[in-house]
This record gives structure tokens, C-alpha cells and sequence, in this order.
């Protein structure tokens, strides 16, 4: 096919010939390679084969031109010929692929430049006509993996996987075949193919970093094109005139800038602030600041001053004994005294340089940088002094410990209990209107009285020489005695309450009605008038001859104080402020506390006058007791309260309990 | 091997002799496992229940529990005594009243007495029956006793009472239902000026002691006076009145009973007296408690007070002797039973207490037969008190374990009555109290029973 081609090369030749003499006018060279190969065979070196268009940037070496390019079309004369007789198309295509370049020193510019041979256009002058094992083209080859063919060749048939080695083949192919080493793996053929030597030598400067072309150099000379002498551009390269833009502030720029400016219009870019350079530095006026109310930082440890044994003369009782050193290196660094033996120089330049400097310097650094700043004050509270001291119970007994005893009784609601002086007997009074008398020890009923409607109270009378109680219904006060009274008490009780010579009878709304000569039941009532309501509440004098009840209704006629031995009954308040709750009488003195919603309030009876009104903060008062001694009344509330009131202070509680 | 048995000898003094032998008994054995020993061992016809005291106190758990609580080490041998066990008390009969029941009495052979806050005094027999109601006051009747009396027959019986009115009487109850007069009131005791809390009489019904709430007691004779030795309460209200009054009073001079003074007031307590008994064996030695927390020995003879252990805090409620008049037990309304040992130096301080979860407003000590004479009774030795509390149990305890009550039975079933009182003779236990009278039967072993049919 060379030859072929070597023969239609030869033909153009003649023709060329007679073209020659007008190529030698025009000095433009017209022959192919071929011709020049032909004329070197002929004895022609050098002819110039190439006809330049363009002069072409040769960097490769012109200077070795000469030798190499003779050599180089020697062996690629011989090469051609040689390789192209045997019709070898691998060869004939390696050659193809990787043409050996000529350098020779070019007619037109006098430069050496470098010169492949001419591609014959021939049917085979490209691998494009080349048998294709495998026609599949540019697919993945994992699309065949799993089948026993790779691809198809031109006639449609399939071509077969082949055969694939082991691991021990192919160990051994490494070891025994030289050319595994330099084969690659084909995909499209599936098998190892063994690289040419320009392949190779491609990929090792491919490898190495270097320009894959073997015959570039590059350190040729720099060749001025364009700017060399007699070379500058005299035409420009294009006749178009030049934009005014050029000389005007670019309009892209301008668009770019207008998007910034409008962005930060609209705030959605924030500038910084710009450093400005004549900013003065931040300032800080440490003296002029208030000073803290801090503790001022504790003062750094002071080291210690040096003594006798840090002297580079000491006297010499402070040099240490061989046993001394012995004691002093057996100890422990930290048990040491002093880290250093004393020495002793008799002048200062003989001082050697100090061994420990750096260690010492270390740890004094190391002092004061753990030396304490501030001194925390640690608050040392023992937790046992936060209990308060509280009595013990043993101290506070007697005090209810148990439910002993309970009493049944009908179905009614009890709201009034009292038990008698000697605590013998209670008496209790229910919304039935029954009156019951129970023997305390046992929890046993005695005795019972009905009347008629609700019992609002019971009182006991506290006299000991007499027996009686009073019970409070709606309007009305009955006077009980109870049975199986001795004698003695049963006529005292009946000579108080029923005497046979009665006082002249008052004026007066109240009656006392009494039936003289009753052993046992009611033995005197006493008529309320008729607006009272029911009698919240009785209290007795501790004499047991006064007699206060509360009753429920209007203002004035609410409180009523009755005198038993005088049969008399009196509304001590004209007018009272709010409603009565509870009134009590004081255990020594003649004062009368009388309990409204709010306040308390005091009087003295024998003067007739208000003392004191007691403001105990409780919204509603529900209940009030005065201590034996009478220096002490407690009130308590319907919100919880309770207030304990010391008489001999003033108005406020003395404490209030929640 | 050794450390899981302990070395045992048993002692008893029951008739039921074991030959003395030592033996090996595993710790884990409890009272059951070590009667059934005794009864094979013994090869009894019928199977006894026995109890076993060691060292003086009863066995209630293991042995090997005993032995580390008494320090008893590994080498020692255990003595234990062994005794027949007290069955529980079982029911016999409710006798149901209307009103609460503060007295009972056990004493009359096959008979109860009743006394009753509705002022009666009922005698029943063991066949439920109601033999005779006596309608002695009109105040509640707090305390009932027998006086054993030699002179009366086995037809009528001679009853002390005591009452909310002060007074307290003796009078003759028949015991034959349809005999006439059914009781007679032979007199009235005045001297009180507070409700009576206790009548109690000497075992040789010679004298009376009575106690009341007025801190006096009152030590009587039995004779029957034939005049009034208290005048009757004059009324200061009118002199006719009082005209009138010596007229009736001499009509019925001769009909009514009379008023007897005492032989001696006993003065000494400073709060309510609650009992007041007799030393056992004796009318010359009285103890008495009241709810100033004391008990309190009398010379009845002198009227004076001998003795007196003071309990801090412990209102006494009632007061049991033992016949051997050594120990005497004080209930009171901190719920505990106090033992005291009369015999020792200081008599201030208890030997023991039992424990209650209520109040106990009654103790007795057994007695073996209603006619007790004055030898002791020679019953087992076993020391057993019952006592009845507010919550409706009465609880059976043996003195040698005082940790808890060895039997405890509740009275009328339903919601918790008080017991007011109780009564123990022979196998026979009375209880009275709010919900009426019950009868239950403690039982020892096998004993042939001689009662209830």
C-alpha cells in the first residue's frame, strides 16, 4: 500500500517537474516528502519539501536538525521501506500514529523547523478502516459482564469473551512474559494488549510531567514573531475603528454598580463601617474610674529576701558537712529546706553561673500565678442553728394524744357543748332542740330536755356551791338544774335561781319567769324580747352572777348582760358598730371584751367606758379566748387566722398565726 | 448439728409428770410442735394443748428466737415448764338489754346480776330467764355485788348497789321467780355527795366499802340498822312542808328502809375514787385508786392511809388483787393496766403494763367458785386477768407475758360497745356494757365443764 502510494506520490513528481522552474521563479518549493526522500536517494540531502503557508513556530531543536533529521529520514527511509514490505498493517499504523518528525533547517526563514512526513490519503491510511474485533462502540462494558460475548463483529456475529486467566496465570504471565508489564487492558476486545514503544514512551512523559512529544525542546531560543526587529505588526489586525467605549467609564460596571447601589438603598445590604484612618485608639482612663467597693485584690506573695545561705561568700558554719550533702540529696525535692547548697567563692567573678535560675524563676511565676486574688468569705452556717428551738413535747403535756371516747347520740347536729366545773358532766345542745346531759367517763346520757326549736348555746355556770346550767333557744334562756344533786347544792342552786322572796319586779322588757321548788328540769327562764333571734353565745362571769349572751339579730339588742342574783337584765350598748360575734368577760378585772366582725373591742364595765379596740387584721372573727392570768386573748377567723394579743401592748397582734 | 437443736428439760407442775430426760429439739419447733412432743411423749388418750413458759415468760415464737432474746448460749440446757394452754373463750349467750349495763356479778351460783343505768338490778339464770328486776332507784345503778351472807338462805340473796343518787343500798333479792316479796330494801347508805362509783364487800360479807366521785369512801357494816342513823335532807323552802314531811315520815316509819351511816370515812384521795376493795382475806386492809393517779392502801380499822403509790399522769379506773394480795393491777384511761408488787420497798414504780389500743374500764382476776371461802383458791397456778375496754374486746392475758394478751374476744358484734364491766368465777366470764350482758366460757383443757346447758 506504500508503494502504492510511493508510486502516486512519484507521479505528481513529474508533473511537479515542469512546475519546478516556475516553483524555482516563485522560490517556493513544491515537493512532497516523498520527493525528498527520493532525491536523498538520489544524493539530494537537502531539499525543502514543505511549503509554508504560514511559517510554522518551530521550537524544536533547529540546531540538531542537521544530524538528527538526516538520521531520522535515514531510519525513517529505511523504516518505510523496510516496515511497508512486509505489508505489516499494525506496523504500518503504529507508524502512522507516531511519525517520526524530520528537523531540518527551513529555505524560507533560514530556521531550523521540524517536518513529519505527508499523510498519504490512501484507503489505509487511517485505523478507521482497520478490522474492528468488536464493533460495539463507546458503550459500557459492564453491559456485557454476565454474557458470554462482548460485542459483535461486522458480519453480526458475536464475539466471544476470551478466555480469562486466574490470578496464578496471571502471577505467572507477570513473572515469565515480559510484555504484561507493559500491556494495557482492552475493553473493547476485553484482553491485554501489549503497548508500542512510542506508546510507552508517550506515557512515561505523560508520567514524568514532561511534554509528551519526544522531540520538543524547551530551552530553544526565544524567536521573536512578532516583536522582533523587522517584525512588528505594521497592519493591525483588524481594520475595524476603535470603540468609544474604550475611553468612556465602563457601562457594565456602571450595572453592576447600580445593583449594589440599589440594594443598599433598599437596605438589603449593609455596609460597614469603614476604618477610618485618623481613628484615634480606645482610650481607657483607669485613674479616673470610680474605685469598687471590692476588696482590693489580695498583694502577690513576696518572695523571700535572701539570707546568709544565698550569699556566694558565707561563712563557713553555713557550708554544709559530707553528712549534711548526704541528708540533704537523700531527701525529697519537695521535703528540702533549701534547693540549693550553700557554696562559697571567695570573689564575685569566680561565681559560676547559677544552675537552678531557670527552675527558680519557674516557680516564683508559678507563685504568682496561683496566688489567690480574691478571699471568698465561705458562709458557715451550721444547719442545726436554722431549726427553730421548739419545747420539747414533755414539757408541753398534758395535750391530747387520743380519741378515747365518743359519744352517740340522735341524729341531730350538736353545736354547743360545756362541761361542768367539776368535769363530771357535759351538757350539749342540738339543732333538735334537745338538751342532753352526758356522764363524761363513761359516755353515758342522763338526762334530756327538749324545747322547742334550735339550741343556739349552753353555758355551765361556774359556781361550785350550785349546779345549774343555762341553755339559749330562740328568744328565751333556761335555767337547768341537773339531777341527783346533794342537798346542799340542790337548795343553793334553788334558793339562786328561785328564791321564795322574789325582788320587786322592773320595769323592764325582759321576764324572768321562775318555778321554785323544782328538784330537776328548768327552773328559771328567762323571756329575751320577742326581736332577739336565737342566742349565739353565753358567757359567765367568773363569779357566776353575771351572765352575758349574744343573740343574733339587730344591732342593739344583740348584747344583753344579766345579773342572776338581782334577776335583772341590761343592754349595756346603745349602739354597736357591726355585728356581734362573741363577748367574753375578763377572768380578773371588770372588762368586757365584745368581739364584732373586724375589731374587738374593750370595756371597762365598772366605768362604763371603751378601753381599747383590738384591730386584729382578721376579715371575719370567729372564736375568742382569754388566758386565766388575763394578759393573753387569743381570736381566731374564719380566713385561718389566729392572733394572739398580748393586752399590756397595743393594738396589733403580738403574732399571727396562719 | 448443734447449732440447729437445743437442749431441753421439761418441768411442770401439773399432773401431767414427763420422767425428767434431756432433749434435742430443733430450734424452729414453735408451741405446737413442742406440745405434740409432750403428748406423745406423756402417750395421753386425748390430745392436751399445752403452753410452755421459759424463764418466766411464755414461749411465743421458736425456740431458737427464746433462746436469743432470754441470751440463753448454746451449752446451757432449757429448762421449760409446761401448762395445760387456755382455750379462747367461746360464746355461750347474749342477753341483750335496753339500756347499758354498768355492773355484773357472776357470784351467785348459776346466776347473773345486772345492774343498769335505767336503775334496775336484774338477776338472771343460766337459762336466759329473768328471775327478778328490781326497780331500786331512779338514777342510773353503777355498781351491784354480793354480800355473801350465812344467815340468808339458798332462796335469797343479799345485793349491794350503789347509784347516781347518791345513795347505796342493801337489799334482799329472792331467787325464786314468783316468791313474795320478790326483794326488800333493808337500807339505804347516805353519805355521799356525789354519784357512787363502786359497792364492793368482804368475803365475809361483814362490811361494805363504797367509793364515790366526791374523793370519800365510805367503810360500812352490814347490820341492818332500825332507826335512821342520817336524817333525811330538811327543805330550808317552807315549814309547812316540813310539817308535812314528819307526818309521812312517821307513817311510814316502819315500812321504809332505813338510812345507815358509815362506820368510817376514808379520806385521802384528791380526785374521784373509782374502787375500793378489799385485801383478799381480810375487812381490815382496803385498796382503793382514783383519777388522782394514785392506789392507796387503808387501815379500814383506823381509817387511815397506809400506803400510796403514785403513778404520774394515770387516772385509775378500776383495781384488781390477786388472792395471794401481793400484786395488785390498776387500769386507767391512758389505756394501759399497771401491775404493782405490793411487796416491794418502792412502791412507786410498776413491774409491768399492759398495752391497750382503747381505754380499759374493767379488770378481774378468776375466781373458782362462786362460795369462795377464805383459803385461797386452789385452781391452777396460772395467774390470768381479763380486761374489758371501750372498744368492745374483752383480752385475756397471762401474767407471765405481758407483751400481749394471750386470747382476746369481742363482745357484741357490730360497731365497738364500751364494756363497762367484767366478771370471771370458775369458767363462767360475764361481760356487761353498752350493747348488754354476754356470757362467754374460758375453758382449761378438758375440765369436766359444770354449767351452761
Amino acid at each position: 500500500m506504500a508503494r502504492a502510494a510511493q508510486k502516486k506520490r512519484k507521479e505528481p513528481e513529474q508533473d511537479e517537474d515542469s512546475k519546478s522552474a516556475f516553483a524555482e521563479a516563485v522560490r517556493l518549493e513544491m515537493l512532497s516528502d516523498e520527493e525528498k526522500h527520493e532525491g536523498k536517494e538520489g544524493g539530494d540531502e537537502e531539499s525543502d519539501e514543505e511549503v509554508d503557508e504560514f511559517p510554522e513556530i518551530n521550537a524544536e531543536s533547529d540546531s540538531r536538525s542537521d544530524d538528527e533529521g538526516d538520521v531520522e529520514e535515514e531510519g525513517d527511509e529505511g523504516e518505510d521501506d523496510e516496515g511497508s514490505s512486509p505489508s505489516d498493517s499494525e506496523s504500518d499504523s503504529i507508524s502512522d500514529i507516531f511519525p517520526k518528525s524530520k528537523d531540518i533547517i527551513s529555505e524560507v526563514t533560514g530556521h531550523p523547523k521540524r517536518v513529519y512526513p505527508e499523510i498519504e490519503p490512501e484507503y489505509d491510511s487511517d485505523s478507521s478502516t482497520e478490522d474492528d474485533p468488536n464493533r460495539v462502540g463507546n458503550i459500557p462494558s459492564h453491559w456485557y459482564d454476565d454474557l458470554p460475548h462482548v460485542g459483535y463483529d461486522v458480519n453480526g456475529k458475536r464475539v466471544l469473551r476470551p478466555a480469562k486467566g486466574d490470578e496464578l496465570d496471571k502471577f505467572l504471565a507477570t513473572v515469565e512474559d515480559p510484555t504484561s508489564w507493559t500491556s494495557a487492558w482492552d475493553k473493547n476486545t476485553q484482553m491485554d494488549k501489549p503497548l508500542s514503544p512510542e506508546e510507552l514512551d508517550i506515557i512515561r512523559r505523560l508520567q514524568a510531567g514532561e511534554n509528551p512529544d519526544g522531540g520538543y525542546d524547551p530551552y530553544g531560543p526565544t524567536v521573536e514573531w512578532f516583536t522582533g526587529k523587522g517584525k512588528e505588526e505594521v497592519m493591525p489586525l483588524s481594520a475595524a475603528p476603535e470603540p468609544k467605549r474604550r475611553w468612556l467609564p465602563s457601562k457594565w460596571e456602571k450595572q453592576k454598580i447600580m445593583k449594589i447601589v440599589r440594594a443598599i438603598r433598599r437596605g438589603r445590604i449593609v455596609g460597614s463601617k469603614p476604618k477610618t484612618a485618623g481613628d484615634k485608639p480606645q482610650l481607657y482612663d483607669i485613674w479616673n474610674e470610680p474605685p469598687s467597693n471590692q476588696p482590693p485584690p489580695l498583694p502577690a506573695p513576696k518572695p523571700a529576701l535572701p539570707t546568709h545561705v544565698e550569699s556566694y561568700n558565707p561563712p563557713e558554719e553555713y557550708l554544709p558537712t559530707d553528712a549534711e550533702r548526704k541528708v540533704w540529696e537523700n531527701t525529697d525535692l519537695e521535703d528540702r529546706k533549701h534547693d540549693h547548697l550553700p557554696q562559697k567563692y571567695s570573689s564575685l567573678r569566680l561565681v559560676p553561673a547559677y544552675d537552678l535560675f531557670i527552675k527558680q524563676r519557674f516557680n516564683r511565676q508559678l507563685d504568682l500565678y496561683l496566688a489567690p486574688r480574691i478571699q471568698r468569705t465561705r458562709l458557715n452556717i451550721d444547719p442545726n442553728s436554722l431549726i427553730p428551738n421548739l419545747p420539747s413535747p414533755s414539757s408541753l403535756r398534758p395535750f391530747p394524744n387520743y380519741c378515747s371516747l365518743k359519744f352517740t347520740h340522735g341524729n341531730a347536729r350538736v353545736r354547743c357543748i360545756s362541761t361542768s366545773p367539776d368535769g363530771a358532766w357535759v351538757v350539749s345542745g342540738d339543732d333538735a332542740g334537745n338538751v342532753n346531759l352526758w356522764e363524761v367517763n363513761v359516755g353515758r346520757e342522763i338526762s334530756k330536755w327538749c324545747f322547742d326549736g334550735k339550741i343556739g348555746a349552753v353555758e355551765w355556770c361556774p359556781r361550785t356551791d350550785t349546779s345549774y346550767f343555762v341553755v339559749g333557744t330562740e328568744d328565751k334562756l333556761h335555767f337547768i338544774v341537773p339531777p341527783n344533786l346533794p342537798s346542799v347544792i340542790l337548795h343553793a342552786t334553788q334558793s339562786a335561781l328561785a328564791p321564795a322572796a322574789l325582788p320587786p319586779a322592773t320595769e323592764s322588757p325582759i321576764k324572768w319567769s321562775s318555778s321554785p321548788g323544782q328538784e330537776d328540769g328548768v327552773i328559771l327562764t328567762i323571756l329575751l324580747p320577742a326581736v332577739s333571734g336565737l342566742t349565739k353565745q353565753i358567757a359567765w362571769h367568773r363569779k357566776g352572777d353575771y351572765l352575758a349572751t349574744v343573740s343574733n339579730r339587730e344591732s342593739q339588742g344583740s348584747v344583753w348582760i344579766h345579773q342572776v342574783s338581782r334577776r335583772h337584765s341590761q343592754a349595756p350598748f346603745k349602739k354597736i358598730k357591726g355585728a356581734v360575734q362573741l363577748v367574753l368577760f375578763h377572768p380578773i378585772k371588770p372588762h368586757f371584751f365584745v368581739a364584732t366582725q373586724r375589731y374587738v373591742r374593750l370595756y371597762n364595765l365598772a366605768e362604763q367606758k371603751l378601753i381599747k379596740t383590738l384591730m386584729p387584721g382578721i376579715k371575719w372573727i370567729s372564736s375568742m379566748d382569754i388566758h386565766p392570768s388575763g394578759d393573753h386573748v387569743i381570736v381566731g377567723g374564719y380566713d385561718k387566722k389566729l392572733c394572739w394579743f398580748d393586752l399590756e401592748l397595743n393594738d396589733k397582734p403580738y403574732k399571727i398565726l396562719r | 448439728m448443734a447449732s440447729s437443736s437445743a437442749a431441753v428439760v421439761f418441768t411442770t407442775k401439773t399432773p401431767y409428770v414427763l420422767p425428767s430426760q434431756k432433749f434435742m429439739i430443733p430450734l424452729d419447733w414453735k408451741r405446737y410442735q413442742l406440745s405434740q412432743l409432750i403428748n406423745k411423749a406423756l402417750s395421753l388418750a386425748k390430745p392436751i394443748p399445752f403452753d410452755f413458759l421459759v424463764r418466766g415468760s411464755i414461749l411465743c415464737t421458736n425456740l431458737g428466737e427464746c433462746r436469743a432474746e432470754n441470751g440463753i448460749t448454746e451449752e446451757d440446757t432449757l429448762e421449760i415448764e409446761y401448762f395445760e394452754s387456755v382455750l379462747p373463750p367461746q360464746r355461750m349467750t347474749t342477753l341483750p338489754q335496753e339500756d347499758w349495763v354498768s355492773s355484773i356479778s357472776c357470784r351467785i351460783s348459776q346466776h347473773f346480776l345486772t345492774a343498769s343505768y335505767d336503775g334496775h338490778i336484774r338477776l338472771f339464770d343460766y337459762a336466759q330467764k329473768l328471775v327478778q328486776d328490781v326497780p331500786a332507784y331512779q338514777a342510773p345503778v353503777t355498781s351491784v355485788c354480793v354480800v355473801p351472807s350465812p344467815t340468808l338462805t339458798d332462796e335469797s340473796v343479799l345485793v349491794a348497789s350503789g347509784s347516781h343518787d347518791l345513795t347505796a343500798s342493801l337489799t334482799r333479792v329472792s331467787l325464786v321467780p314468783d316468791a313474795l316479796p320478790p326483794f326488800q330494801t333493808l337500807t339505804s347508805l347516805h353519805l355521799h355527795t356525789s354519784p357512787l362509783s363502786s359497792i364492793t364487800s368482804d368475803h365475809t360479807g361483814s362490811h361494805l366499802l363504797t367509793a364515790s366521785w366526791d374523793h370519800l369512801i365510805g367503810f360500812w357494816d352490814t347490820t341492818i340498822p332500825t332507826r335512821d342513823e342520817v336524817a333525811p335532807t330538811s327543805d330550808p323552802t317552807s315549814s309547812s312542808d316540813r310539817k308535812k314531811r314528819r307526818k309521812v315520815a312517821s307513817e311510814a316509819d316502819q315500812g321504809r328502809a332505813k338510812r345507815k351511816a358509815p362506820t368510817t370515812v376514808l379520806k385521802s384521795h384528791t380526785a374521784r375514787v373509782s374502787k375500793a376493795v378489799f385485801a383478799p382475806g381480810s375487812n381490815q386492809r382496803a385498796y382503793s385508786c382514783g383519777f388522782d393517779s394514785t392506789v392507796r392502801t387503808w387501815d379500814v380499822e383506823l381509817g387511815v392511809c397506809t400506803d400510796t403509790i403514785t403513778v404520774p399522769e394515770r387516772p385509775m379506773l378500776d383495781l384488781v388483787v390477786t388472792p395471794d394480795g401481793h400484786t395488785v393491777l390498776a387500769s386507767s384511761t391512758d389505756r394501759t393496766v399497771s401491775i404493782f408488787d405490793l411487796r416491794s420497798p418502792s412502791l412507786a414504780s410498776t413491774t409491768g403494763t399492759l398495752m391497750h389500743p382503747a381505754t380499759p374500764s374493767c379488770l378481774v382476776y378468776p375466781v373458782a367458785n362462786a362460795s369462795e371461802t377464805l383459803s385461797p383458791p386452789s385452781t391452777s397456778s396460772a395467774p390470768q386477768v381479763l380486761t374489758g375496754a371501750y372498744d368492745g374486746i374483752a383480752r385475756l392475758w397471762d401474767l407471765r407475758s405481758l407483751k400481749s394478751a394471750v386470747a382476746s374476744v369481742k363482745a357484741w358484734d357490730g360497731s365497738p360497745k364500751k364494756i363497762l364491766s367484767v366478771d370471771w368465777v370458775g369458767e363462767v366470764v360475764g361481760v356487761a356494757g353498752e350493747g348488754g350482758v354476754e356470757v362467754w366460757r374460758v375453758g382449761q383443757g378438758d375440765r369436766v365443764l359444770t354449767g351452761i346447758k
